[in-house]
């Protein structure tokens, strides 16, 4: 089902207008629990995306595999479902036809995908708003159709990439909340990408710390805060350590990078 | 800056109350614009019967009344304008038939840009109108070098609208599209189209203008009955009053359909932040 399992992944771009090639990610492993909610941080061009989107089966990968519940992954498929940074709704449409979007491409029934996209909608709490437009929604609640339209489709493994980056921190805060009562129905695999350490820290079982130059995993380090998490957890002691932590890593990171670069 | 207040109704009562402000400065905006065409008649009018100008070469609103009146009554009008509107929607047609279609496959079709755009492009920016001699010994006089001269002018900016339409659609919205396992099909009809409909409208307001110049200006020179004939008729024996009756009546067509695409292109504007 939802159990992924990455091993020895590298990704290379083309540079546009040459024959060499950028390693965005190189010799990446990791094993995701079915269920667990993991998150990805790292600073940017640290390939946190590319990796989401290679899951996702949006970009081909040079070498190594992707098994997401022991399939390999070759293209988009139906088991996993993307939540992408604001502006990926389409304008045109009401909050319901949003939602209804996934549905339609992935031949649902009638009957069904208004039902589903109606019950969706309700539980991202924009019942009385599903016949808005993008525009007329606050960044927030624009986000909540995003997720809305991801779980409708009913995957195993949800993926979001830095779903709550164009959000203030409040919002940014409760949208977090969100995400974890309604992930907490049905548990669904997650990977959660992010440059923020208190929102890796916050949502995740486990944080994947990735570093640059090439793309690459420098720690995992397991989340143990109980569940549900509370805004309470902030400040205790055990969050504090964890957010050192990940700090020292993404900071050691940022030096190694800088006497590459002969800046310090 | 009213359009930026009426897109954002936070809560549905003080949309209401914007939307009811709105309505009653459109009218106040209508009032204004009437009142300017009314002030600019009186002028005319005023500036014929008192001899500052040569009523001769100008007509004055009042003749312009009872030539119409006439007009209406002896002249065949209709015929007039069946003819002419005949010519204008088979052109129109074929522009629409041929321009929507072309466009969104140059818009998807690298290959096909490259191989079209350079001549596209190159009798876009031509004066069409000019290849009317051309199109007459093609074509002889009659129907078909009018319909042919409407289609001309109509194509290009229905064409290049929604060439650019679909050239600027948000790829964001694609790569969302491919993560839920669309096909090229699926993009194309859910994404590509209805994301460029705004700018084939825009295009086929553009066409209408050019449509309805077209045609008057075909019938000046291949016609033997029509809107443009009788102006060129009227024209020749220096009657200004009709020549006017024919030139309003051909403009509030051109308005009126301008103004209903317009009205649908706002339709479709209601899910665009404002701009």
């Amino acid at each position: 089902m939802g159990q992924i399992e990455i091993r020895d992944l590298s990704i290379e771009y083309k540079k546009p207008k040459s024959d060499e090639t950028f390693v965005a990610v190189e010799k990446v492993s990791l094993s995701l629990r079915q269920g667990s909610f993991v998150t990805i941080v790292g600073s940017s061009g640290c390939g946190k995306s590319t990796l989401l989107l290679a899951i996702a089966g949006l970009i081909p990968y040079a070498s190594g595999s992707i098994e997401v519940g022991g399939r390999k992954v070759s293209g988009p498929g139906r088991e996993r479902a993307m939540v992408f940074q604001d502006a990926s709704l389409l304008p045109w449409r009401t909050v319901h036809g949003n939602v209804r979007f996934g549905l339609e491409l992935q031949r649902w029934k009638r009957d069904d995908i208004d039902e589903r996209a109606s019950r969706y909608v309700r539980m991202v709490g924009l019942g009385a708003f599903a016949n808005y437009h993008p525009h007329q929604l606050s960044g927030g609640m624009r986000q909540r159709v995003n997720i809305a339209r991801a779980l409708a489709v009913d995957p195993d493994v949800l993926l979001m990439d830095e779903p709550f980056g164009a959000l203030d921190a409040q919002t940014r805060e409760v949208m977090g909340g969100e995400l974890l009562r309604i992930w907490e129905r049905d548990k669904k695999t997650a990977i959660f990408v992010t440059h923020a350490i208190d929102e890796a820290i916050m949502l995740g079982d486990e944080v994947v710390v990735m570093g640059r130059n090439p793309g690459h995993v420098r720690a995992v380090v397991r989340i143990d805060l109980p569940r549900p998490r509370t805004p309470e957890m902030l400040d205790s002691e055990a969050f504090l350590a964890y957010r050192r932590q990940l700090r020292e890593y993404i900071a050691a990171d940022l030096v190694a990078l800088q006497m590459i670069e002969g800046v310090v | 800056m009213r359009e930026a207040q009426l897109s954002a109704p936070a809560l549905s009562a003080i949309g209401l109350r914007k939307r009811l402000a709105a309505f009653v400065d459109g009218y106040r905006d209508a009032g204004v614009s009437t009142l300017a065409v009314v002030a600019f008649l009186l002028l005319w009018e005023a500036a014929a019967s008192w001899d500052w100008i040569n009523i001769r070469y100008s007509s004055k609103p009042s003749a312009v009344w009872s030539a119409a009146i006439q007009v209406w009554r002896t002249d065949d009008f209709l015929l007039h304008a069946g003819v002419s509107f005949a010519a204008f929607a088979s052109g129109f047609a074929m522009a629409l038939a041929v321009g929507v279609p072309l466009g969104l496959y140059l818009g998807v079709s690298r290959r096909a840009r490259l191989f079209l755009e350079p001549p596209l492009m190159a009798l876009y920016t031509a004066p069409r109108l000019a290849l009317l001699p051309i199109l007459i010994v093609w074509l002889g006089i009659g129907l078909a070098s009018k319909v042919a001269i409407v289609f001309l002018g109509a194509v290009f900016p229905i064409l290049v609208n929604t060439l650019a339409g679909v050239r600027s659609s948000d790829n964001r919205l694609i790569v969302a599209a491919r993560a839920f396992g669309a096909t090229k099909t699926d993009i194309f009809l859910k994404i590509l189209v209805p994301g460029c409909l705004p700018a084939i409208l825009m295009g086929v307001r553009l066409g209408v203008g050019r449509g309805v110049l077209s045609v008057v200006v075909g019938e000046m020179f291949v016609s033997q009955a029509g809107i443009g004939y009788q102006i060129m008729t009227y024209g020749q024996g220096m009657r200004f009053d009709r020549l006017l009756v024919y030139a309003f009546a051909i403009s509030l067509f051109g308005y009126a359909l301008t103004v209903s695409v317009r009205m649908m292109e706002n339709r479709f504007r209601n899910w665009r932040p404002a701009a």
